[in-house]
Protein backbone atom coordinates (compact mmCIF):
# COMPACT_ATOMS: atom_id res chain seq x y z
CA UNK A 1 0.00 0.00 0.00
CA UNK A 2 2.78 2.66 -0.65
CA UNK A 3 2.49 4.52 -3.79
CA UNK A 4 -0.86 6.15 -3.53
CA UNK A 5 -4.00 5.20 -6.02
CA UNK A 6 -4.25 7.47 -8.78
CA UNK A 7 -8.26 7.15 -7.93
CA UNK A 8 -7.31 8.74 -4.43
CA UNK A 9 -4.96 11.61 -5.60
CA UNK A 10 -8.58 12.36 -8.19
CA UNK A 11 -10.95 12.02 -5.15
CA UNK A 12 -8.91 14.65 -3.42
CA UNK A 13 -8.76 17.20 -6.40
CA UNK A 14 -12.76 16.72 -6.72
CA UNK A 15 -13.05 17.07 -3.28
CA UNK A 16 -10.68 20.59 -3.06
CA UNK A 17 -13.08 21.77 -6.34
CA UNK A 18 -16.25 20.36 -4.35
CA UNK A 19 -15.78 22.58 -1.33
CA UNK A 20 -14.35 25.47 -2.83
CA UNK A 21 -17.34 25.63 -4.83
CA UNK A 22 -20.06 24.90 -1.76
CA UNK A 23 -17.88 27.67 0.09
CA UNK A 24 -18.44 30.30 -3.37
CA UNK A 25 -22.06 29.39 -2.93
CA UNK A 26 -22.59 30.47 0.81
CA UNK A 27 -20.57 33.52 0.70
CA UNK A 28 -22.33 34.43 -3.11
CA UNK A 29 -25.28 33.00 -4.11
CA UNK A 30 -27.33 32.36 -1.08
CA UNK A 31 -29.22 35.20 0.33
CA UNK A 32 -28.53 37.00 3.52
CA UNK A 33 -31.44 35.75 5.87
CA UNK A 34 -33.84 38.35 7.08
CA UNK A 35 -33.63 38.18 10.85
CA UNK A 36 -30.08 36.78 12.15
CA UNK A 37 -27.89 38.09 9.39
CA UNK A 38 -25.09 36.72 8.15
CA UNK A 39 -24.38 34.21 11.27
CA UNK A 40 -27.08 32.16 9.30
CA UNK A 41 -24.80 30.77 6.85
CA UNK A 42 -22.30 29.08 9.21
CA UNK A 43 -25.70 26.58 9.00
CA UNK A 44 -24.81 25.01 5.92
CA UNK A 45 -21.35 24.14 7.20
CA UNK A 46 -22.42 23.48 10.31
CA UNK A 47 -24.63 20.57 9.82
CA UNK A 48 -23.20 19.07 6.84
CA UNK A 49 -20.34 18.17 9.34
CA UNK A 50 -22.88 16.83 12.01
CA UNK A 51 -23.42 14.76 9.67
CA UNK A 52 -20.50 13.81 8.90
CA UNK A 53 -19.96 12.54 12.89
CA UNK A 54 -23.31 10.70 12.70
CA UNK A 55 -21.98 8.71 9.50
CA UNK A 56 -18.51 8.27 11.00
CA UNK A 57 -20.45 6.74 14.03
CA UNK A 58 -22.56 4.16 11.94
CA UNK A 59 -19.34 3.68 9.95
CA UNK A 60 -17.49 2.45 13.14
CA UNK A 61 -20.33 0.63 14.42
CA UNK A 62 -20.40 -1.50 10.75
CA UNK A 63 -16.63 -1.75 11.16
CA UNK A 64 -16.71 -3.32 14.69
CA UNK A 65 -19.10 -6.09 13.86
CA UNK A 66 -17.38 -6.90 10.62
CA UNK A 67 -14.37 -7.45 12.91
CA UNK A 68 -16.09 -9.18 14.96
CA UNK A 69 -17.49 -11.74 12.54
CA UNK A 70 -13.66 -11.95 10.44
CA UNK A 71 -10.74 -11.30 12.92
CA UNK A 72 -9.81 -8.95 9.65
CA UNK A 73 -7.33 -6.33 10.78
CA UNK A 74 -8.65 -4.05 8.09
CA UNK A 75 -12.01 -3.63 9.52
CA UNK A 76 -10.35 -2.33 12.58
CA UNK A 77 -8.11 0.28 10.74
CA UNK A 78 -11.65 1.15 9.24
CA UNK A 79 -13.04 1.51 12.97
CA UNK A 80 -10.37 3.51 14.26
CA UNK A 81 -10.34 5.99 11.26
CA UNK A 82 -14.18 6.66 11.05
CA UNK A 83 -13.78 7.15 14.57
CA UNK A 84 -11.10 9.62 14.49
CA UNK A 85 -12.51 11.68 11.74
CA UNK A 86 -15.69 12.18 13.19
CA UNK A 87 -14.24 13.08 16.39
CA UNK A 88 -12.92 16.26 13.97
CA UNK A 89 -15.82 16.46 12.54
CA UNK A 90 -18.54 16.56 15.11
CA UNK A 91 -16.15 19.06 17.44
CA UNK A 92 -16.47 21.37 14.14
CA UNK A 93 -20.61 20.99 14.16
CA UNK A 94 -20.57 21.60 18.00
CA UNK A 95 -18.46 24.37 18.63
CA UNK A 96 -20.14 26.28 15.32
CA UNK A 97 -23.41 25.57 16.62
CA UNK A 98 -22.56 26.95 19.92
CA UNK A 99 -21.45 30.01 17.67
CA UNK A 100 -24.34 30.35 15.82
CA UNK A 101 -26.30 30.18 18.81
CA UNK A 102 -25.01 32.64 20.73
CA UNK A 103 -26.40 35.71 18.46
CA UNK A 104 -29.61 33.68 17.77
CA UNK A 105 -30.68 32.06 20.99
CA UNK A 106 -28.56 34.27 23.06
CA UNK A 107 -26.50 31.82 24.82
CA UNK A 108 -23.74 29.65 23.89
CA UNK A 109 -25.42 26.07 24.82
CA UNK A 110 -29.21 24.76 25.73
CA UNK A 111 -29.43 21.18 27.43
CA UNK A 112 -32.32 20.54 24.07
CA UNK A 113 -32.37 16.66 22.48
CA UNK A 114 -29.67 17.48 19.80
CA UNK A 115 -27.06 19.23 21.50
CA UNK A 116 -27.33 17.09 24.46
CA UNK A 117 -26.73 14.04 22.33
CA UNK A 118 -24.11 15.50 20.20
CA UNK A 119 -22.10 15.93 23.26
CA UNK A 120 -23.00 12.44 24.37
CA UNK A 121 -21.64 11.20 21.08
CA UNK A 122 -18.59 12.90 21.27
CA UNK A 123 -17.75 11.53 24.89
CA UNK A 124 -18.59 7.95 23.67
CA UNK A 125 -15.89 8.92 20.98
CA UNK A 126 -13.27 10.31 23.47
CA UNK A 127 -13.81 7.18 25.84
CA UNK A 128 -13.34 4.82 22.29
CA UNK A 129 -10.22 6.65 21.93
CA UNK A 130 -8.82 6.15 26.02
CA UNK A 131 -10.36 2.21 25.45
CA UNK A 132 -8.03 1.87 23.02
CA UNK A 133 -4.92 3.91 24.73
CA UNK A 134 -5.11 1.35 27.22
CA UNK A 135 -4.73 -1.66 25.55
CA UNK A 136 -1.38 -2.92 24.18
CA UNK A 137 -2.16 -6.26 22.33
CA UNK A 138 -3.71 -5.20 18.65
CA UNK A 139 -5.81 -7.91 18.72
CA UNK A 140 -8.00 -7.34 22.13
CA UNK A 141 -7.44 -3.22 21.19
CA UNK A 142 -9.67 -4.09 18.02
CA UNK A 143 -12.00 -6.76 19.86
CA UNK A 144 -12.57 -3.86 22.61
CA UNK A 145 -12.77 -0.73 20.62
CA UNK A 146 -15.20 -3.10 18.11
CA UNK A 147 -17.42 -3.91 21.48
CA UNK A 148 -17.54 -0.49 22.46
CA UNK A 149 -18.12 1.05 18.95
CA UNK A 150 -21.52 -1.16 18.51
CA UNK A 151 -22.30 -0.50 21.96
CA UNK A 152 -21.86 3.13 21.65
CA UNK A 153 -23.71 3.63 18.57
CA UNK A 154 -27.02 1.44 19.48
CA UNK A 155 -27.46 4.10 22.59
CA UNK A 156 -27.56 7.05 20.75
CA UNK A 157 -30.83 6.36 19.79
CA UNK A 158 -31.93 5.64 22.94
CA UNK A 159 -30.63 8.74 24.81
CA UNK A 160 -31.98 11.13 22.24
CA UNK A 161 -35.17 9.74 22.94
CA UNK A 162 -34.65 9.62 26.59
CA UNK A 163 -34.12 13.66 26.12
CA UNK A 164 -37.13 13.85 23.79
CA UNK A 165 -39.25 12.34 26.09
CA UNK A 166 -37.81 14.98 28.94
CA UNK A 167 -38.32 17.63 26.72
CA UNK A 168 -42.06 17.34 25.50
CA UNK A 169 -43.56 16.04 28.92
CA UNK A 170 -41.62 18.79 30.90
CA UNK A 171 -41.82 21.93 28.50
CA UNK A 172 -38.92 24.45 29.33
CA UNK A 173 -40.83 26.56 32.25
CA UNK A 174 -37.83 29.36 32.61
CA UNK A 175 -37.48 31.45 30.12
CA UNK A 176 -39.67 32.41 27.32
CA UNK A 177 -40.08 29.41 24.92
CA UNK A 178 -38.46 26.43 23.25
CA UNK A 179 -35.01 28.39 22.41
CA UNK A 180 -35.01 26.10 19.02
CA UNK A 181 -37.73 27.72 17.71
CA UNK A 182 -36.39 31.14 17.92
CA UNK A 183 -33.85 31.42 15.47
CA UNK A 184 -35.68 28.84 12.52
CA UNK A 185 -36.29 29.69 9.30
CA UNK A 186 -37.70 28.90 5.96
CA UNK A 187 -35.20 27.89 3.22
CA UNK A 188 -35.33 29.90 -0.08
CA UNK A 189 -34.40 27.31 -3.29
CA UNK A 190 -30.70 29.20 -2.83
CA UNK A 191 -30.47 28.37 0.50
CA UNK A 192 -31.91 24.65 0.16
CA UNK A 193 -30.20 23.70 -2.90
CA UNK A 194 -26.57 25.35 -0.83
CA UNK A 195 -27.54 23.21 1.93
CA UNK A 196 -28.20 19.89 -0.18
CA UNK A 197 -25.02 20.57 -1.73
CA UNK A 198 -22.91 20.98 1.37
CA UNK A 199 -24.24 18.16 2.57
CA UNK A 200 -22.96 16.27 -0.43
CA UNK A 201 -19.60 17.63 -0.37
CA UNK A 202 -19.08 16.88 3.00
CA UNK A 203 -19.80 13.11 2.46
CA UNK A 204 -17.03 13.58 -0.58
CA UNK A 205 -14.61 14.99 2.41
CA UNK A 206 -15.57 12.15 4.83
CA UNK A 207 -14.47 9.52 2.68
CA UNK A 208 -11.62 10.94 0.87
CA UNK A 209 -10.06 11.69 4.81
CA UNK A 210 -10.99 8.09 5.91
CA UNK A 211 -9.38 6.51 2.62
CA UNK A 212 -6.19 8.39 3.41
CA UNK A 213 -6.65 7.43 7.46
CA UNK A 214 -7.03 3.81 6.61
CA UNK A 215 -3.84 4.13 4.19
CA UNK A 216 -2.14 5.87 6.95
CA UNK A 217 -3.46 2.84 9.69
CA UNK A 218 -1.73 0.17 7.60
CA UNK A 219 1.45 1.93 7.03
CA UNK A 220 1.54 1.93 10.84
CA UNK A 221 0.84 -1.57 10.91
CA UNK A 222 3.27 -2.08 8.29
CA UNK A 223 6.19 0.03 10.55
CA UNK A 224 5.52 -1.83 13.72
CA UNK A 225 5.96 -5.38 12.23
CA UNK A 226 9.19 -4.52 10.49
CA UNK A 227 10.25 -2.96 13.85
CA UNK A 228 9.61 -6.40 15.25
CA UNK A 229 10.99 -8.23 13.10
CA UNK A 230 14.16 -5.87 12.84
CA UNK A 231 15.00 -5.63 16.89
CA UNK A 232 14.41 -9.46 17.11
CA UNK B 1 -34.28 -14.25 18.36
CA UNK B 2 -31.67 -16.21 16.79
CA UNK B 3 -28.18 -15.64 17.17
CA UNK B 4 -26.26 -16.48 14.15
CA UNK B 5 -24.16 -19.82 15.24
CA UNK B 6 -20.79 -18.51 13.47
CA UNK B 7 -21.03 -14.94 15.74
CA UNK B 8 -19.40 -17.05 18.76
CA UNK B 9 -17.65 -20.16 19.00
CA UNK B 10 -18.85 -21.45 22.44
CA UNK B 11 -22.15 -21.41 20.63
CA UNK B 12 -20.74 -23.62 17.54
CA UNK B 13 -19.55 -25.68 20.34
CA UNK B 14 -22.74 -25.97 21.87
CA UNK B 15 -25.10 -26.10 18.74
CA UNK B 16 -28.05 -26.65 21.33
CA UNK B 17 -27.35 -23.08 22.49
CA UNK B 18 -28.39 -21.75 19.08
CA UNK B 19 -31.97 -21.83 19.33
CA UNK B 20 -33.48 -23.79 22.55
CA UNK B 21 -34.21 -22.53 25.78
CA UNK B 22 -30.83 -22.18 28.15
CA UNK B 23 -29.60 -25.97 29.40
CA UNK B 24 -29.70 -26.81 32.69
CA UNK B 25 -25.69 -26.70 33.22
CA UNK B 26 -25.90 -23.02 32.22
CA UNK B 27 -28.55 -22.72 34.46
CA UNK B 28 -26.24 -24.54 37.25
CA UNK B 29 -23.17 -22.58 35.85
CA UNK B 30 -24.74 -19.41 36.34
CA UNK B 31 -26.16 -20.16 39.47
CA UNK B 32 -22.72 -21.75 40.94
CA UNK B 33 -20.73 -17.83 39.72
CA UNK B 34 -23.90 -15.82 41.37
CA UNK B 35 -23.21 -18.32 44.83
CA UNK B 36 -19.15 -18.33 44.99
CA UNK B 37 -19.58 -14.46 44.58
CA UNK B 38 -22.15 -13.95 47.26
CA UNK B 39 -20.07 -16.65 49.46
CA UNK B 40 -17.05 -14.76 48.79
CA UNK B 41 -18.43 -11.79 50.35
CA UNK B 42 -20.56 -12.67 52.98
CA UNK B 43 -17.44 -14.06 54.00
CA UNK B 44 -15.11 -10.72 53.59
CA UNK B 45 -17.83 -8.13 53.36
CA UNK B 46 -14.85 -6.17 51.51
CA UNK B 47 -16.83 -4.75 48.78
CA UNK B 48 -20.17 -4.07 50.71
CA UNK B 49 -18.85 -2.39 53.32
CA UNK B 50 -16.92 -0.36 50.34
CA UNK B 51 -19.97 -0.05 48.75
CA UNK B 52 -22.13 0.96 51.41
CA UNK B 53 -19.96 3.75 53.17
CA UNK B 54 -19.15 5.49 49.69
CA UNK B 55 -23.27 5.94 49.34
CA UNK B 56 -23.45 7.20 52.86
CA UNK B 57 -20.85 9.45 52.16
CA UNK B 58 -22.18 10.61 48.74
CA UNK B 59 -25.90 11.20 50.67
CA UNK B 60 -24.01 13.22 53.11
CA UNK B 61 -22.22 15.50 50.69
CA UNK B 62 -25.61 15.97 48.76
CA UNK B 63 -26.77 17.59 52.12
CA UNK B 64 -23.95 19.97 52.44
CA UNK B 65 -23.37 20.48 48.66
CA UNK B 66 -27.43 21.73 47.87
CA UNK B 67 -28.63 23.37 51.30
CA UNK B 68 -32.19 22.85 50.83
CA UNK B 69 -35.37 23.28 52.73
CA UNK B 70 -38.27 20.51 52.40
CA UNK B 71 -39.77 21.36 49.47
CA UNK B 72 -36.96 21.92 47.04
CA UNK B 73 -35.50 18.45 48.45
CA UNK B 74 -39.08 17.03 47.07
CA UNK B 75 -37.69 17.24 43.96
CA UNK B 76 -34.11 17.15 43.36
CA UNK B 77 -34.45 13.30 45.64
CA UNK B 78 -34.64 11.39 42.91
CA UNK B 79 -31.40 12.75 41.49
CA UNK B 80 -29.81 12.26 44.35
CA UNK B 81 -30.34 9.06 45.15
CA UNK B 82 -29.64 7.76 41.38
CA UNK B 83 -26.47 9.68 41.65
CA UNK B 84 -25.59 7.58 44.47
CA UNK B 85 -26.69 4.49 42.73
CA UNK B 86 -24.16 5.26 40.04
CA UNK B 87 -21.20 6.15 41.57
CA UNK B 88 -21.78 3.23 44.05
CA UNK B 89 -22.48 1.02 41.40
CA UNK B 90 -19.07 1.79 39.74
CA UNK B 91 -17.19 0.55 43.25
CA UNK B 92 -19.06 -2.59 43.26
CA UNK B 93 -18.68 -2.99 39.21
CA UNK B 94 -14.80 -2.39 39.36
CA UNK B 95 -14.14 -4.52 42.17
CA UNK B 96 -15.77 -7.28 41.48
CA UNK B 97 -14.36 -7.78 38.02
CA UNK B 98 -11.07 -6.61 39.60
CA UNK B 99 -11.22 -9.70 41.95
CA UNK B 100 -11.82 -12.27 39.44
CA UNK B 101 -8.90 -10.61 37.22
CA UNK B 102 -6.34 -9.91 39.85
CA UNK B 103 -7.01 -13.48 41.98
CA UNK B 104 -6.76 -15.95 38.60
CA UNK B 105 -10.53 -16.80 38.76
CA UNK B 106 -11.16 -15.49 35.65
CA UNK B 107 -9.17 -17.67 33.84
CA UNK B 108 -10.24 -20.24 35.65
CA UNK B 109 -13.52 -19.86 34.70
CA UNK B 110 -12.63 -19.69 31.11
CA UNK B 111 -11.06 -23.11 31.11
CA UNK B 112 -14.35 -24.69 32.49
CA UNK B 113 -16.53 -26.32 29.96
CA UNK B 114 -18.95 -24.01 30.58
CA UNK B 115 -20.55 -21.51 27.85
CA UNK B 116 -18.84 -17.95 28.65
CA UNK B 117 -22.69 -16.18 28.63
CA UNK B 118 -23.30 -18.17 31.72
CA UNK B 119 -19.84 -16.20 33.09
CA UNK B 120 -21.27 -12.81 32.45
CA UNK B 121 -24.86 -13.70 33.68
CA UNK B 122 -23.24 -15.07 36.81
CA UNK B 123 -21.11 -11.60 37.45
CA UNK B 124 -24.21 -9.61 36.23
CA UNK B 125 -26.42 -10.78 38.50
CA UNK B 126 -23.97 -11.30 41.18
CA UNK B 127 -23.70 -7.06 40.63
CA UNK B 128 -26.97 -6.83 40.69
CA UNK B 129 -27.77 -8.51 44.17
CA UNK B 130 -25.09 -6.30 45.58
CA UNK B 131 -26.64 -3.68 44.30
CA UNK B 132 -29.81 -4.59 45.58
CA UNK B 133 -28.50 -4.98 49.19
CA UNK B 134 -27.23 -1.40 48.77
CA UNK B 135 -30.04 0.07 47.78
CA UNK B 136 -31.96 -1.66 50.71
CA UNK B 137 -29.93 -0.03 53.07
CA UNK B 138 -29.40 3.63 50.82
CA UNK B 139 -33.49 4.25 51.08
CA UNK B 140 -34.44 3.87 54.58
CA UNK B 141 -31.36 5.76 55.64
CA UNK B 142 -32.50 9.02 53.14
CA UNK B 143 -35.89 8.45 53.73
CA UNK B 144 -35.09 8.48 57.46
CA UNK B 145 -32.48 11.37 57.24
CA UNK B 146 -35.24 13.62 55.00
CA UNK B 147 -38.45 12.34 56.65
CA UNK B 148 -39.87 10.93 52.97
CA UNK B 149 -41.38 7.50 52.27
CA UNK B 150 -39.58 6.06 49.60
CA UNK B 151 -40.89 2.15 49.73
CA UNK B 152 -43.56 2.91 47.87
CA UNK B 153 -43.90 -0.19 45.01
CA UNK B 154 -43.52 2.36 41.70
CA UNK B 155 -40.32 3.56 43.20
CA UNK B 156 -39.04 -0.47 43.83
CA UNK B 157 -40.51 -0.96 40.58
CA UNK B 158 -38.29 2.08 38.87
CA UNK B 159 -35.07 1.13 40.78
CA UNK B 160 -35.43 -2.73 39.98
CA UNK B 161 -35.26 -2.05 36.36
CA UNK B 162 -32.69 0.98 36.12
CA UNK B 163 -30.37 -1.31 37.99
CA UNK B 164 -31.04 -4.36 35.76
CA UNK B 165 -30.12 -1.76 32.95
CA UNK B 166 -27.04 -0.33 34.41
CA UNK B 167 -25.92 -3.97 35.71
CA UNK B 168 -26.13 -5.48 32.30
CA UNK B 169 -24.10 -2.87 30.36
CA UNK B 170 -21.57 -2.35 33.49
CA UNK B 171 -20.68 -5.62 34.06
CA UNK B 172 -19.63 -5.77 30.29
CA UNK B 173 -17.96 -2.54 30.32
CA UNK B 174 -16.00 -3.52 33.56
CA UNK B 175 -15.00 -6.92 32.31
CA UNK B 176 -13.68 -4.90 29.50
CA UNK B 177 -11.82 -1.84 31.71
CA UNK B 178 -10.24 -4.35 33.94
CA UNK B 179 -8.06 -5.81 31.33
CA UNK B 180 -7.00 -2.36 30.21
CA UNK B 181 -3.69 -0.53 31.70
CA UNK B 182 -6.02 2.69 33.14
CA UNK B 183 -8.60 -0.41 34.85
CA UNK B 184 -10.63 1.85 37.21
CA UNK B 185 -9.85 5.23 36.13
CA UNK B 186 -11.65 3.75 32.19
CA UNK B 187 -14.90 2.37 33.60
CA UNK B 188 -16.85 5.06 34.51
CA UNK B 189 -15.85 7.20 31.54
CA UNK B 190 -17.08 4.25 29.32
CA UNK B 191 -19.77 3.71 31.02
CA UNK B 192 -21.54 7.41 31.68
CA UNK B 193 -22.10 8.28 28.75
CA UNK B 194 -23.93 4.56 27.58
CA UNK B 195 -25.99 4.79 30.51
CA UNK B 196 -27.73 8.29 30.07
CA UNK B 197 -30.64 6.60 28.74
CA UNK B 198 -31.01 4.42 32.22
CA UNK B 199 -30.41 7.19 34.29
CA UNK B 200 -32.52 10.22 32.89
CA UNK B 201 -35.87 6.95 32.97
CA UNK B 202 -34.72 6.01 36.63
CA UNK B 203 -34.88 9.34 37.78
CA UNK B 204 -37.71 10.81 35.75
CA UNK B 205 -39.86 7.85 37.07
CA UNK B 206 -38.79 7.90 40.15
CA UNK B 207 -39.45 11.34 40.09
CA UNK B 208 -43.11 10.70 38.69
CA UNK B 209 -43.71 8.14 41.52
CA UNK B 210 -42.44 10.46 44.18
CA UNK B 211 -44.55 13.25 43.42
CA UNK B 212 -47.59 11.09 42.56
CA UNK B 213 -48.05 11.72 38.95
CA UNK B 214 -50.38 9.83 36.45
CA UNK B 215 -49.53 6.60 35.51
CA UNK B 216 -49.70 7.44 31.95
CA UNK B 217 -46.95 10.09 32.47
CA UNK B 218 -44.48 7.82 34.03
CA UNK B 219 -45.52 4.85 31.67
CA UNK B 220 -42.81 6.10 28.76
CA UNK B 221 -39.93 6.44 31.57
CA UNK B 222 -41.23 2.56 32.37
CA UNK B 223 -41.08 1.46 28.51
CA UNK B 224 -37.74 3.03 28.05
CA UNK B 225 -35.99 1.27 30.73
CA UNK B 226 -37.52 -1.84 29.85
CA UNK B 227 -36.56 -1.89 26.06
CA UNK B 228 -33.15 -0.97 27.40
CA UNK B 229 -32.43 -3.45 29.74
CA UNK B 230 -34.48 -6.11 26.93
CA UNK B 231 -31.56 -4.93 24.62
CA UNK B 232 -28.76 -4.25 26.43
CA UNK B 233 -28.83 -7.83 28.11
CA UNK B 234 -28.62 -9.29 24.98
CA UNK B 235 -26.26 -6.94 23.51
CA UNK B 236 -24.28 -8.00 26.22
CA UNK B 237 -24.95 -11.51 25.72
CA UNK B 238 -23.98 -11.82 22.60
CA UNK B 239 -20.64 -9.89 22.63
CA UNK B 240 -19.48 -11.29 25.84
CA UNK B 241 -17.38 -13.98 24.54
CA UNK B 242 -15.35 -11.88 22.64
CA UNK B 243 -14.41 -9.48 25.83
CA UNK B 244 -13.08 -12.26 27.43
CA UNK B 245 -11.20 -14.96 25.06
CA UNK B 246 -7.57 -14.81 25.22
CA UNK C 1 -31.06 42.77 19.95
CA UNK C 2 -32.26 40.66 17.03
CA UNK C 3 -34.90 42.49 16.13
CA UNK C 4 -33.85 45.33 14.08
CA UNK C 5 -35.84 47.91 12.25
CA UNK C 6 -33.19 48.17 9.79
CA UNK C 7 -32.52 45.43 7.88
CA UNK C 8 -31.10 41.65 9.65
CA UNK C 9 -28.54 41.73 12.61
CA UNK C 10 -25.13 42.65 12.65
CA UNK C 11 -23.74 38.95 12.71
CA UNK C 12 -20.68 38.67 10.70
CA UNK C 13 -18.50 38.20 13.12
CA UNK C 14 -19.96 34.96 14.40
CA UNK C 15 -19.89 34.14 10.55
CA UNK C 16 -16.45 34.77 10.54
CA UNK C 17 -15.82 33.10 13.80
CA UNK C 18 -17.82 29.76 12.78
CA UNK C 19 -16.17 29.48 8.91
CA UNK C 20 -12.71 30.14 10.79
CA UNK C 21 -13.49 27.44 13.06
CA UNK C 22 -14.49 25.03 10.16
CA UNK C 23 -11.72 25.66 8.12
CA UNK C 24 -9.07 26.00 10.29
CA UNK C 25 -9.84 22.71 12.37
CA UNK C 26 -10.14 20.84 8.87
CA UNK C 27 -6.69 22.27 8.10
CA UNK C 28 -5.65 20.98 11.13
CA UNK C 29 -6.21 17.38 10.90
CA UNK C 30 -5.33 17.08 7.26
CA UNK C 31 -1.52 18.24 8.43
CA UNK C 32 -1.93 16.04 11.26
CA UNK C 33 -2.65 13.43 8.62
CA UNK C 34 -0.15 14.49 6.43
CA UNK C 35 2.71 14.82 9.49
CA UNK C 36 2.06 11.12 10.61
CA UNK C 37 2.34 9.55 7.06
CA UNK C 38 5.34 11.25 6.58
CA UNK C 39 7.10 10.72 9.76
CA UNK C 40 5.84 6.98 9.11
CA UNK C 41 6.76 6.64 6.02
CA UNK C 42 10.71 7.22 7.01
CA UNK C 43 10.51 5.12 10.10
CA UNK C 44 9.43 2.54 7.17
CA UNK C 45 12.62 3.70 5.41
CA UNK C 46 15.02 3.46 7.99
CA UNK C 47 13.41 -0.32 9.13
CA UNK C 48 14.11 -1.09 5.89
CA UNK C 49 17.33 -0.01 5.06
CA UNK C 50 18.17 -2.00 8.49
CA UNK C 51 16.45 -4.91 7.68
CA UNK C 52 18.77 -4.95 3.99
CA UNK C 53 21.27 -4.69 6.31
CA UNK C 54 20.85 -7.81 8.82
CA UNK C 55 20.12 -10.07 5.32
CA UNK C 56 23.57 -8.88 3.71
Amino acid sequence: METKPRLLTTLDFVTIILLAVATTLVFFFTPIEAVMGNVQKVFYFHVANAWVGMLGFMASAIAGIAYLRTGKRSWDIVGMASVEISVVFLLIAIVTGSIWARPVWNTWWTWDPRLTTAAIMELIYAAYLLLRQGIEDPDRRARFGAVYAILGFISVPLTFLSIRIFRTIHPVVIGNSDPSAQGSFDMSSAMLRTFMFSLLVFSFIFADLLWHRIRLGHLADKVEQLKLKVTQ
Amino acid sequence: MKPDPTLTHAQAANPSMASSPPSPSFIRATAAIVWKDLAAELRSRELLSAMLVFALLVILIFNFAMELDAKARATITSGVLWVTFAFAGTLGLNRSMAMEKDRGCLDGLLLAPVDRSAIYFGKAIGNLVFMFIIEAIVLPVYSVLYNINLFQPGLLLVILLGSIGYVAIGTLLASMAVQTRTRDVLLPILLFPLVIPVLVAAVKGSNGFLQGLEISEIMPWLNLLIVYDVIFTAIAFMVFDYVVEE
Amino acid sequence: MLFLQQGPAQTTNYMIAGYTVIFGVILFYVLSLYLRHRNLKRDLDTLQELENKTNT
